[in-house]
């Protein structure tokens, strides 16, 4: 867990602290500078309009992560109040609302996505708003289950016995108790959520260039990979799988740590 | 149990429909726009709304297009200039291929690489089998698309980087080899994990170790004892994975050009080809959930505590 922290966090700087150091700008062309390898003047190499990879690596981490974390924030806030209100309803509408959301489930999501993205317009905000919106019912359904083990334990009756209110114990103590797990569920989605808009992104439908995402950079390289320039696949590639896989070291971690107990 | 689930998976398919429709008449300035292009006359709109019904109520229409959809009239491709029900049949022929040819491929690699893997469960080679299976179901699969082009195609020259080649023969196979591969890399990394889980944990009882003590050989053992009793629930794990191989198809037929469903998906939405658009998302998402009603189906009758849950 400490390492797919760490591997997160060193993305993250990248990101965001990066261009402080290399200063160069994502979106200049560079005619005479078309397609150099990665060497001491450009570390990662430049594309097929003298860009240096460096900053747009740099720069593209920022929606590319970015998006995916806000968008995991929406879809864990949205499967919150679902699998609450289920949780706490009676039992015929709590069973009405788990089979809508079976449904739901059995959607193909990349898909949908796909139909989606090719409808709304394509800026970060409607992509945090689509990523958002698609990726809530895994996390509604482990919130209601969630809701349903602690509902009947000895202080959630009491505090009912005090006069406790449903929204008080909801608000209080069911998420206080189910903290952890969803916190884990959230670092999980970060993870699905960077692969699905990499995804997008590659197909050019996620973040539109010339504005540069880590997908659309791997597309632009597949596109040019004729030309043999293997820096502008690996590059973009290996940071997806990077923060792929730290987000789902991280959310591994938490898990092991949170069934240990 | 069966009941309940063909209900859901109804539901399901009234979502699917439901969000298709609504979509599809919230794009900028209705279908109308969208086939005439952004600068048609008021007329012209008014002319073709007519025509398509498109003036009607919104209720009237959403009964027409259930109405449409029974009778497998999909509409017309605005980018080809065909009924989309003729171009589904060709597209959806090549996918099934490329799934299938993916599909064994990943099962009979998971069922060698599972049966290695539980045989040297705890020495060098067990843990690299379990490190390679972790890295390649991580590895997003239009990476892993990218990379076997770049090295087979591009700097061997083995293979070709695309597209479907000639109907029938070599060409047709030689074609169909990198995305095929590319497909059943994640599911079949996913898939060895589980049943390489499943071999180990058949290596450790008694039997296994009487009957190897009793001198039969370790490939007897290994075919007749282990391999039988662990494959069992593999085969319910394998029926989960193919809502993942439709996935993971749509975007290896667009890295490699693969002319199926996967790819007329893509291709509509960059081309905003609204009809292609809704007619293939809701193949697929039929597909899908037909996919999830057998695999659940089908676990249900080879298991018995699944039913009475």
């Amino acid at each position: 867990m400490a390492s797919g922290a760490a591997i997160f966090v060193i993305l993250l700087l990248f990101s965001w602290a990066g261009p402080f150091l290399h200063t160069a700008s994502p979106y200049a062309i560079h005619p005479h500078l078309l397609f150099q390898e990665p060497s001491w003047q450009h570390l990662l190499g430049t594309d097929d309009l003298g860009r240096g990879m460096l900053a747009r690596m740099m720069y593209g981490g920022r929606p590319s992560l970015g998006v995916a974390m806000i968008g995991s924030v929406i879809a864990t806030l949205l499967g919150l109040c679902y699998g609450m209100v289920a949780g706490l309803s009676p039992s015929l509408v709590d069973k009405s609302l788990m089979r809508i959301l079976d449904a739901i489930l059995a959607l193909p999501t990349l898909v949908l996505m796909i139909f989606f993205a090719a409808i709304i317009p394509l800026d970060p905000i409607s992509l945090i708003l689509l990523l958002g919106l698609v990726s809530w019912p895994g996390l509604a359904r482990i919130v209601r289950n969630e809701v349903l083990a602690y509902k009947g334990r000895d202080y959630i009756l009491a505090a009912k016995q005090y006069g406790a209110s449903t929204w008080y114990l909801a608000r209080t103590h069911l998420l206080r108790s189910m903290f952890p797990i969803v916190i884990v569920n959230a670092t999980f989605t970060v993870a699905d959520l960077i692969l699905t808009l990499a995804g997008l992104s590659f197909l050019g439908l996620g973040i539109q260039p010339p504005q540069p995402s880590w997908g659309g950079l791997l597309g632009n390289g597949s596109n040019l990979a004729i030309t043999g320039s293997w820096w502008l696949i690996l590059f973009p590639g290996i940071a997806i799988f990077l923060a792929i896989m730290s987000m789902n070291m991280i959310g591994q971690g938490l898990l092991n740590r949170l069934e240990g107990r | 149990m069966i009941s309940r689930r063909l209900a859901v998976s109804l539901l399901s398919l009234v979502f699917l429909v439901t969000i298709v429709f609504f979509m599809i008449h919230a794009t900028p300035g209705g279908p109308a726009y969208s086939i005439l292009g952004m600068h048609a006359s008021p007329q012209a709109v008014a002319a073709l709304n007519r025509q398509m019904g498109l003036n009607q109520p919104l209720s009237v229409q959403y009964a027409i297009w259930w109405a449409h959809l029974f009778e497998g009239r999909l509409g017309y491709s605005y980018i080809q200039h065909i009924a989309v029900s003729r171009l589904l049949g060709t597209y959806t022929r090549r996918t099934l291929l490329l799934d299938l040819c993916a599909l064994a491929l990943a099962v009979l690699s998971a069922l060698l690489v599972g049966m290695v893997q539980g045989y040297y469960a705890d020495r060098a080679l067990g843990k690299i089998i379990g490190f390679a299976q972790i890295l390649f179901y991580a590895l997003p699969v239009f990476f892993i698309g990218i990379l076997l082009i770049y090295i087979f195609s591009i700097r061997l020259n083995w293979l070709p980087p695309g597209g479907i080649g000639h109907h029938g023969g070599m060409s047709q196979m030689r074609h169909l080899i990198l995305p095929a591969v590319t497909l059943a890399l994640p599911i079949g990394a996913g898939l060895s994990r589980y049943f390489g889980h499943q071999a180990r944990q058949e290596y450790r009882l008694d039997y296994v170790r009487t009957a190897r003590a009793r001198g039969f050989s370790d490939l007897y053992v290994a075919y007749r004892h282990v391999l039988r009793n662990a494959v069992r629930p593999f085969i319910t794990m394998v029926g989960m994975m193919i809502p993942a191989l439709f996935v993971g198809g749509v975007l290896t037929e667009s890295v490699f050009n693969y002319p199926g469903l996967g790819w007329l998906l893509w291709r509509s939405a960059l081309d905003q080809d609204y009809p292609t658009l809704s007619a293939i998302t809701l193949l697929i998402g039929i597909l899908t959930i037909a996919g999830n009603l057998a695999a659940d189906v089908l676990n249900s009758i080879l298991d018995v505590r699944v039913r009475y849950e």
